[in-house]
């Protein structure tokens, strides 16, 4: 399996400015478990005190045509799909 | 009374004579201050079909009792008028100091009417305002005219609030500016002071307000201060100030493109938020009593050079000088923010008043024989000619300064089709086929399409977004179902309270930490009330339908809440593609949302309504 995460406008202090990962998992949480390996810090930032998906910031799964929110950690996410983590947007 | 200085300073310029009035604890209950003071003052002191840019119409600067404690921006200021570009109610807040540099004159308000012969401004300070000359400045730019007036002022410490050559020359959206760095953008407050022949206003003063329980509003500013520094939710706003919405509004396909024919950016990675820091952030600002700091400081050089004294482009003007015109320059979209700064326009306004352009030229319907010049999508130098075109109404400048209602209803040629605007205020930089509950918000506020009259879908996308109003259910943002409840509360807590508080609404977004239960707090630790959160929603409920009375009696009602007709049309690409906003759903969420109201089928509120809400 091979899952493309990508950053926008999030967490490029912790990533380094880097903005694209690859990481070979089938669900968004154990995504994140392996996205911790390569960017130490990242799971207490993006998960919420209760392990949820912190509300500052929004997971978007790709595939496809297809682009929806991932609701919960339990999302599957299949071979070859995009993740995108972004920011609440805010307007202004 | 706490909070509050107990009176306000009317000032009419047709006889040169200023007044003092007070300003009562049960009033202030009622409506609270800023939008919630001048909406009423509008309703009172105006009738039917009168001109927005007539002496006998009022410009209105409220404060909020909050402008005493310096706190997220509660120093500014709600500006209130009979909108010039929807002939409805019109208001802007507009962040900076202004708010507290008027309680420090000792008034709550400024309302100014009639007309003066002559350029003046005006001088006010402790108990005391001078009408004074101000030909010397008719015709200078913002940054001219606060020099100006700056340079001949002993008390360095006032503050000048003014406006651009727009403004004098009656652009239906220009706006007025507070220290180079502070917008009312929205409803062409400009144009109504410039009705005026005011220029400017210049204000300071040391008198305290009161506050009833200081030691509490110490202890409630120490606990949200701390929440917003600490619990990362205003992190990446801190980082990337607003620009942090370009590139995901462009990933959900919601951000306004080639004038809203589309919702994708080719060129996003030139121009999202880390792009801009890459190329001209030079740093950041705070307002007064924010530890976010979500302001930028820009700075551009050779070909478009622009100084770090204006505001930085914000998302809106990002969006609004960038995709919509297909411009993907970063140094373009400064230099076009400086040049609307300088003129004192709205950035939302001219960005669309300028696509439209752009998509008449694509059509065939105005060429290069109406305007002089070939208008090309992206191109800068068009972009920069147009703004100096329309801000100082030269040549076809003249017909878009009326704003693309009436430019479109002017030129005809199916030209209505591509003219977004709502009630004649253009679109803001969210398309709402992507986010279902803006789209409703756009069609019912009283101002016209106004993306700061509801909280946006994206927020909800999460159980237990804002349990205090009763949002506990995740919603879509792209789903219909739930939102004409959710949009109705939103624009009365979010949309109204905070301007009538006069509070900036970014800590207030969930999952940020102003919740309307702690600005309840607030509230009363500042004035002694017992107000609840219930009694800030039936406050902010009262001044949504004074507003929706003043429009009705304009002749507005249901046929006027609607959407752009090119929002039916779906979206073929991006990550909202599919998506379109038909008629027949707005109709259906407008049933519901006018029942929820308690208004008439027709839009309208009921008796029972206005007689629960005490505007009998």
């Amino acid at each position: 399996m091979a899952i493309t995460v990508k950053f926008l406008s999030a967490f490029q202090d912790l990533t380094q400015g880097k903005k694209i990962f690859f990481v070979d998992q089938d669900r968004l949480s154990k995504i994140i478990v392996d996205l911790e390996r390569q960017i130490p810090g990242l799971k207490a930032k993006l998960l919420d005190q209760e392990g949820k998906i912190h509300p500052a910031y929004q997971v978007i799964h790709i595939k496809g045509d297809i682009q929806e929110l991932c609701k919960s950690l339990d999302c599957p996410i299949g071979d070859g799909d995009e993740i995108v983590i972004i920011p609440l947007i805010s307007g202004g | 009374m706490n909070g509050y200085q107990g009176k306000f300073l009317r000032v009419n310029l047709s006889d040169r004579k200023t007044y003092e009035e007070p300003v009562d604890e049960a009033f202030a209950k009622k409506y609270i201050g800023g939008v919630g003071f001048g909406i009423r003052w509008l309703y009172d002191e105006l009738q039917k079909g009168d001109d927005p840019l007539s002496p006998k119409a009022p410009l209105i600067f409220a404060t909020g009792p909050l402008a005493s404690i310096n706190f997220l921006g509660s120093t500014g200021i709600s500006i209130t008028v009979k909108s010039p570009l929807t002939g409805l109610v019109g208001d802007s807040d507009m962040r900076g100091r202004m708010g507290s540099s008027l309680k420090g004159c000792g008034y709550d308000a400024l309302v100014i009417e009639g007309k003066s012969d002559q350029p003046v401004y005006l001088k006010i300070s402790e108990g005391s305002c001078q009408i004074l000359d101000g030909s010397q400045l008719w015709g200078k730019d913002i940054r001219q005219a606060q020099e100006a007036i700056l340079s001949d002022s002993k008390n360095k410490n006032m503050l000048v609030t003014s406006i651009g050559v727009a403004g004098e020359k009656l652009v239906k959206y220009a706006n007025i500016n507070c220290e180079l760095q502070f917008f009312a953008g929205r409803t062409g407050t400009g144009a109504v002071m410039g009705s005026k022949k005011l220029k400017a206003i210049v204000s300071g003063g040391n008198l305290k307000t009161s506050v009833a329980d200081m030691e509490k509003v110490r202890r409630l500013m120490k606990e949200i201060s701390s929440k917003i520094k600490t619990d990362g939710t205003c992190d990446t706003l801190s980082k990337y100030g607003t620009w942090n919405s370009t590139g995901p509004a462009n990933l959900n396909g919601i951000l306004p493109t080639k004038n809203f024919q589309t919702t994708t950016f080719s060129e996003i990675s030139k121009i999202d938020g880390d792009a801009m820091l890459n190329t001209i952030y030079a740093g950041k600002r705070t307002c007064p009593g924010c530890p976010i700091g979500c302001r930028r400081v820009v700075k551009g050089e050779t070909p478009y050079p622009f100084s770090t004294e204006f505001e930085g482009p914000q998302y809106e003007t990002v969006a609004s000088m960038g995709p919509l015109l297909l411009n993907g320059d970063p140094y373009a979209i400064g230099k076009a923010n400086e040049l609307c700064n300088l003129y004192g326009v709205d950035t939302i306004s001219m960005g669309a008043t300028i696509a439209f352009a752009m998509e008449c030229f694509e059509k065939g319907v105005l060429t290069e024989k109406d305007l002089g010049f070939k208008l090309k999508w992206g191109d800068p130098e068009g972009i920069f000619k147009m703004i100096e075109l329309i801000s100082l109404r030269e040549g076809l400048g003249d017909l878009l300064a009326e704003g693309v209602k009436k430019t479109s209803e002017k030129i005809g040629k199916g030209s209505e089709q591509w003219a977004m605007h709502v009630k004649g205020l253009e679109v803001p930089m969210h398309d709402p086929r992507g986010k279902k509950g803006m789209g409703l918000a756009y069609a019912t506020s009283f101002k016209g399409a106004d993306h700061e009259s509801s909280m946006h879908d994206e927020a909800f996308q999460r159980e237990n977004a804002l349990t205090e109003l009763g949002f506990t259910v995740l919603m879509d943002r792209k789903q219909y179902e739930g939102k004409s409840a959710l949009v109705r509360s939103l624009q009365e807590y979010w949309g109204v309270m905070a301007d009538a508080a006069t509070i900036c609404k970014f800590p207030m977004i969930p999952p940020r930490p102003l919740k309307p239960g702690l600005l309840v707090e607030l509230l009363n630790a500042v004035t002694g009330w017992n107000f609840t959160v219930e009694d800030l929603l039936t406050t902010g409920e009262r001044i949504f339908n004074l507003a929706r009375m003043f429009n009705a009696r304009e002749g507005m009602n249901r046929r006027d809440d609607q959407l752009p007709k090119r929002f039916e049309e779906a979206l073929e690409e991006g990550g909202s593609r599919g998506e379109s906003y038909p008629k027949k759903e707005l109709e259906r969420l407008l049933d519901e949302y006018y029942k929820i109201r308690g208004w008439t089928p027709d839009g309208i509120p009921t008796s029972e309504t206005l007689k629960r809400l005490g505007l009998n």
